[in-house]
């Protein structure tokens, strides 16, 4: 059994080991934003209902505003600062070429999962897009730009992207 | 502070320092829970846990993360049923394949969960733990005749799921117990489920939430769970509405009686998702459908 009241910990964040020194009940929203100066994720509600603030843990969307990150050590974090390389990953670029992007709050949270979703079905229909991202919310462009990209970024990474 | 978050939706962004530990065994989780009592509150997947720490809703001294407790996130199942773990992913049920063959209401009520993000990290059993009376996993798993098994520091038992919840965010847990498993007695040949969900969005919280569990032999109903979920202040079985479907060759107008009799049990009120009136007629309507349903399945 551990207890734990200040400790340095591991977070391998977009391939890079970082190692802060947190308390138990810094959130990983505040360790990626605060602590790794990584502000491209996003806190909006900040209570776990608009999922702007997901980034992926292990490849699973998460919740970063609403996860301990001391429950995150040593896993694998992809936050949106780590998608573009060599420019901007296909998903990114659907979403600049669709419209998809207003006030951009929702946006690495919507790019994010999408990437989950691409990862676990390479080819959904728009359906399969709508409940695979009905947890995030966009207050902005009423989704159906949205889904646009999404099927748009599917096709372009089925022809040989990321 | 507390009154600002409340009356503003004003959301802190810190939270409240606690002391926080890492068990090992189940043994070292419920010495923590029976140390400290209602001080301390357990960490699954923290989707519940984690906002209502931020809006001040609970204030813990102690949180004990049962993230390093090896063994807790599985699916079994044989001949006698199905078993899942407190750690088990709301995900996980989901993906399941013999989930959807075999408990199907199960199945319904966790598709039917709007957020990705909520079913990748939040857990069922934690969803249990809540104890809100508007759970769907909790109205499904009444309909399929679940019981938990409850691990104490020195003992174990196992109550049905009926008996577990008390009120509204009461459940029978004794100081330093916690939930160990969730088993779900395979479905009888014959059986027919169905779930059904009230509600304004789909992200959103059931009005009137209702799973229906028929086995039928020989054109028979031999057993009959109507449950139902956001009209009291626990989740509730309709058991006259059962009474009405056992024994019989269930036809629309069995089906209409027993509805209005489930409705007759609920102890309904009116609040920000809607009012009394409302959720009593629409339990009526809910359960007729979702009890037609079942039948079909049942017969096919």
């Amino acid at each position: 059994m551990r207890k734990i009241e200040k400790e340095t910990v591991n977070f391998i964040v977009n391939g890079r080991k970082y190692q802060p020194t947190i308390e138990p009940w810094v959130t990983l929203a505040e360790v990626l934003r605060d602590y790794l100066d990584l502000t491209g994720t996003k806190v909006s509600c900040g209570v776990g209902e608009c999922a702007s603030c997901t980034v992926l843990v292990d490849g699973n969307p998460t919740l970063s505003c609403s996860t301990l990150a001391i429950t995150v050590r040593d896993k694998n974090i992809l936050t949106i600062e780590g998608l573009a390389k060599d420019g901007l990953h296909p998903i990114q670029k659907a979403f600049v070429d669709c419209g998809a992007i207003q006030c951009g709050f929702c946006t690495p949270g919507m790019i994010l999962t999408t990437k989950a979703l691409l990862n676990e079905n390479p080819h959904p229909t728009r359906e399969e897009v709508k409940r695979f991202l009905a947890g995030n919310l966009c207050r902005c462009t009423g989704y159906v730009k949205i889904i646009d990209a999404v099927m748009a970024a599917a096709e372009a990474m089925s022809k040989g992207g990321k | 502070m507390s009154q600002l978050v409340k009356l503003s939706g004003f959301f802190p962004r810190v939270l409240k320092p606690f002391e926080y530990f890492e068990p090992e065994t189940i043994g070292e989780a419920t010495q923590i829970l029976s140390r400290y009592g209602d001080r301390a509150k357990l960490l699954a997947g923290g989707v519940d846990l984690v906002p209502k720490l931020r809006r001040r809703l609970l204030i813990p001294e102690y949180v004990v993360s049962l993230q390093w407790i090896p063994g807790l996130d599985y699916i079994k199942s044989n001949g006698d049923g199905l078993k899942f773990g407190p750690l088990t992913l709301l995900r996980s049920l989901e993906l399941s394949p013999l989930i959807q063959r075999d408990y199907l209401a199960l199945y319904e009520a966790v598709y039917q969960l709007a957020s990705t993000q909520v079913k990748t990290t939040g857990t069922a059993v934690g969803n249990l733990c809540v104890a809100t009376p508007a759970s769907d996993i909790a109205v499904a798993l009444f309909a399929l005749r679940a019981q938990l098994r409850i691990a104490g520091p020195s003992s174990e038992r196992t109550i049905p799921i009926e008996d577990f919840f008390l009120g509204v965010g009461q459940t029978a847990l004794q100081s330093g117990e916690m939930v160990a498993e969730v088993l779900v007695p395979r479905p009888a040949a014959g059986t027919g489920q169905a779930f059904l969900k009230l509600v304004r969005t789909a992200a959103d919280i059931a009005k009137v939430n209702v799973a229906v569990a028929l086995t039928l032999a020989d054109g028979i109903c031999q057993e009959a769970r109507v449950a139902l979920g956001s009209v009291a202040s626990t989740t509730i079985r309709a058991g006259k509405a059962e009474e009405m479907l056992k024994g019989k060759a269930i036809d629309q107008r069995i089906i209409e009686e027993a509805a209005a009799a489930a409705a007759e049990e609920t102890r309904t009120i009116t609040d920000i998702r809607s009012t009394a009136e409302y959720r009593r007629e629409t339990s009526r309507v809910l359960v007729k459908r979702a009890t037609g349903k079942a039948l079909e399945r049942a017969k096919s």
